[in-house]
C-alpha cells in the first residue's frame, strides 16, 4: 500500500511539472503533438526509473563527495542508450524529438529524484517513485500537448477531431512557441484556482 | 598530439577543407542566436533559470553573465574534445556523457574561482551556479554546434550570441517582473502563471525578428 | 591525497563501466541505424525519380570541377546518376540539397531528368517550426517543384514560381534556393542536355 503512495504522489501531489516546475524545457519544446509528448514521456520515464534503480542499488557504494558526478554519468548513460535505441527502432520519432533527447540528461526532474529520493530509499521504493514521476511527467505533457495539438492543428494523436475546415485554418499560435508559454500559464492558473477551492472547503 | 596538428584541426572546419571567416554566415549566426532563434523564447532552452532568477534585475544580470561565461568555456571544451578526441577515436556516441562531464567540471571550477576572487558575486550567484550544470542551454549549445557542423570560430560566436540572447530575455523578464510587484494581477495568476503568460507575449514579440533572416 | 585518489578511481570506474556498456549497445544499434539511413535515402531517391521509369539504376557520379554551393552549411554536392537498369541510358540525376532554414539545415532529396527539369523533391531532414516551416515536407507544397526549371526554382518574392508557405518564407526560400543552387552547379558542368546548358 505504501508503495502505491510512492508511485501515486508523482502523478498529482508532487507532479514534477505542475507542482515542482521541473523539466520545463522538454515540457514546452516537444509538446507540439501528443505523439511527441508520448515519445518524450516514455524516454524520460525509462531514464528516471533506470537511474533511480541504479542509484538506489549503489547508494551505499558511491562516496558522498563524488555522488553528483556519478549520478550524472549514470543518467547520461541511460540517455545515450535511449538515444541509440530510439534512433535504430523509431527513427521518425527520433528525428522529431531531435536535440531534446540528449537533453534529457539535464532534465532536473531526473537528477532531482536521484539526489532527493533514490540515494536514501530502498530499491523497490525508488522504482515506484521513478515510475510515478515519469508517468506524472508524461501525463502533464499529454495534457498540454492535447491543448496545443487540438487548437493548433485540429487533431489529437494525428486524428482529425475538429473537422476539415478547422484543420485548414487552425489557431496556429497554440503550436508555436508563444502558445506553449501562454497555455502553460493558464493551466497553472487553473491549478491555482482548484487548489484554492480545495483549501477553502 | 603535436601543436601543429591541433592548430590544423582548429583552423579547419569539420567537413570542408577549411576556408576563411565568412562574414555573412557569422552575422547570420549572431542575429539568429540573439533574436530569431532566441534560446529561451524560441528554442525553449534554459527555461528553469529564466523562471527562477528573473525576479530581480541585478541577479538576472549576474546570472546572464555567468551563463555567457560558462557557455563560451563549455563550447570551447566540448568542441575540442569532440573533434580532437571523440571523432578520431570513433567514440562519437559518448558525446552526451563527455559534454555533461565537461560542463559539470567547468561549473565546479568557476564556482571555486568565484568563491576565491569575488565573494560578493559568489554570494549573489552561489546558489544558481550549480543550476547551470543542469541548464539545458549549455548542453544544448554544445550539441547544436555539432549538429550544425560549426567550426570552432563559429561555435564560439554562436555561444557568445546565444548567451547574450539568454541574458536579454532574462533581463527583460526581470524588468517586467519588478514592475509586476505593484500591478493588480488576478489572484489565480499570481506568481508562475503570469510569468509564463508574459513570456508568451515576449516570445510573440520576438517572432517579429524572423523577418531579419529574410 | 589517498582520499582524492580513491574518489578519482571510483569515478573513473563508473565512467569506464558506462563507456563499455554503451560501446556494446552501440555495436548493436549502429549498423541498424546506418542501414535505416541508407534505406531512407534509397527510398527517397526512388520516390523523386519514380516518373523516370520502373527499373532504375543509381550510381554515384564523380564530376570533375563541380562547385560546392553548400559550403555555407559545410556540406557537399554529391550527384547520383540515374539510368535505365536494362538499356543503361542516362535518364537523370538525384542529389541532396542543403539549405539553412529557420532553425535547422533543411535537407532535400532532388530528382531531375537529363534536361535539368525537376521531376520530384522530398524533404529528408528538417527541424523547422511545427505548424509553419515543418509543413515544407508535406503536400501540396513540396509537390510544386515537379516540372520546374532552374530559373523558376525560387520563391515568388524573388521572382521565381514557388509559392511560399504562409509564415515560413525563410524555410520556403531555404528549400528552393538550395535546390536551385545545386542545379546551377550541375549546369555549370554541362550535365544537362538540351535547354539547360551553361
Amino acid at each position: 500500500m505504501r508503495l502505491w503512495g510512492e508511485f501515486a504522489k508523482g502523478i498529482y501531489k508532487e507532479n514534477p511539472v505542475f507542482k515542482q516546475a521541473l523539466g520545463m524545457c522538454p515540457f514546452l519544446a516537444v509538446t507540439t503533438s501528443v505523439e511527441n509528448a508520448l515519445g518524450m514521456g516514455a524516454a524520460s520515464t525509462f531514464v528516471v526509473v533506470c537511474s533511480n534503480f541504479l542509484v538506489s542499488v549503489l547508494r551505499k557504494l558511491i562516496p558522498r563527495k563524488v555522488r553528483i558526478p556519478c549520478y550524472i554519468v549514470i543518467i547520461a548513460t541511460f540517455v545515450t542508450l535511449v538515444d541509440m535505441v530510439m534512433n535504430a527502432y523509431a527513427p521518425q520519432l527520433h528525428r522529431s524529438l531531435g536535440i531534446f533527447i540528449p537533453l534529457i540528461v539535464v532534465n532536473c526532474m531526473i537528477l532531482g529524484r536521484a539526489e532527493g529520493f533514490a540515494n536514501k530509499n530502498t530499491v523497490i521504493k525508488s522504482l515506484a517513485d521513478g515510475f510515478g514521476m515519469g508517468v506524472g511527467f508524461t501525463l502533464a505533457m499529454i495534457l498540454i500537448a492535447s491543448f496545443r495539438e487540438i487548437l493548433g492543428n485540429g487533431t489529437w494523436l494525428a486524428v482529425n477531431v475538429l473537422g476539415e475546415r478547422f484543420h485548414n485554418q487552425p489557431v496556429l499560435i497554440a503550436i508555436l512557441a508563444p502558445g506553449a508559454f501562454i497555455i502553460m500559464g493558464f493551466i497553472l492558473g487553473t491549478f491555482n484556482i482548484l487548489e484554492r477551492r480545495k483549501a477553502g472547503r | 598530439m603535436s601543436a601543429s596538428m591541433l592548430m590544423a584541426a582548429v583552423l579547419a572546419s569539420p567537413d570542408t577543407g577549411g576556408g576563411g571567416v565568412n562574414v555573412a554566415k557569422m552575422m547570420a549566426i549572431i542575429l539568429g542566436a540573439i533574436f530569431i532563434n532566441n534560446f529561451v523564447l524560441s528554442r525553449f532552452l534554459g527555461i528553469c533559470p529564466f523562471l527562477g532568477v528573473s525576479k530581480q534585475l541585478d541577479s538576472a544580470v549576474g546570472m546572464g553573465a555567468a551563463v555567457i561565461f560558462v557557455m563560451t568555456l563549455a563550447t570551447l571544451g566540448s568542441w575540442l574534445v569532440y573533434h580532437l578526441l571523440l571523432v578520431p577515436m570513433e567514440l562519437t556516441y559518448l558525446r552526451t556523457i563527455a559534454f555533461i562531464l565537461i560542463i559539470a567540471s567547468l561549473v565546479q571550477l568557476v564556482e571555486m574561482i568565484l568563491q576565491k576572487f569575488s565573494p560578493a558575486l559568489y554570494s549573489a550567484l552561489g546558489i544558481y551556479l550549480p543550476l547551470i550544470t543542469t541548464n539545458c542551454a549549455i548542453l544544448g549549445m554544445a550539441v547544436l554546434n555539432i549538429d550544425e557542423r560549426y567550426g570552432l570560430g563559429e561555435s564560439l560566436v554562436h555561444a557568445v550570441s546565444a548567451g547574450i540572447g539568454f541574458t536579454l530575455a532574462l533581463v527583460l523578464m526581470a524588468g517586467i517582473r519588478e514592475r509586476l510587484e505593484t500591478a493588480d494581477v488576478p489572484p489565480a495568476l499570481r506568481g508562475l502563471p503570469i510569468t509564463f503568460i508574459i513570456a508568451g507575449a515576449m516570445s510573440l514579440a520576438f517572432f517579429g525578428f524572423a523577418g531579419l533572416g529574410g | 591525497m589517498g582520499e582524492i585518489l580513491r574518489l578519482g578511481l571510483i569515478l573513473m570506474l563508473v565512467a569506464l563501466v558506462a563507456a563499455v556498456a554503451l560501446g556494446f549497445v552501440n555495436s548493436k544499434t549502429a549498423p541498424i541505424i546506418e542501414e535505416q539511413e541508407r534505406m531512407r535515402r534509397q527510398e527517397a531517391m526512388r520516390t523523386v525519380t519514380s516518373s523516370l521509369g520502373d527499373s532504375l539504376q543509381f550510381d554515384s557520379l564523380a564530376v570533375e570541377g563541380l562547385a560546392n554551393p553548400y559550403a555555407m552549411v559545410d556540406r557537399r554536392l554529391a550527384v547520383v546518376a540515374v539510368s535505365d537498369a536494362v538499356s543503361g541510358d542516362r535518364l537523370g540525376y538525384t542529389f541532396v540539397a542543403y539549405g539553412k532554414g529557420y532553425s535547422s539545415t533543411v535537407q532535400t532529396m532532388v530528382g531531375v531528368d537529363s534536361s535539368g527539369r525537376i521531376v520530384g523533391c522530398s524533404i529528408l531532414y528538417q527541424q523547422e517550426t511545427p505548424g509553419l516551416g515543418a509543413n515544407a515536407e508535406n503536400q501540396p507544397w513540396i509537390g510544386q517543384f515537379e516540372g520546374k526549371r532552374i530559373s523558376q526554382c525560387s520563391v515568388r518574392k524573388d521572382g521565381g514560381e514557388i509559392d511560399s508557405i504562409t509564415g515560413a518564407t525563410i524555410t520556403s526560400r531555404a528549400v528552393s534556393d538550395s535546390v536551385r543552387e545545386g542545379l546551377e552547379a550541375m549546369r555549370e558542368q554541362d550535365l544537362f542536355e538540351g535547354g539547360e546548358r551553361a
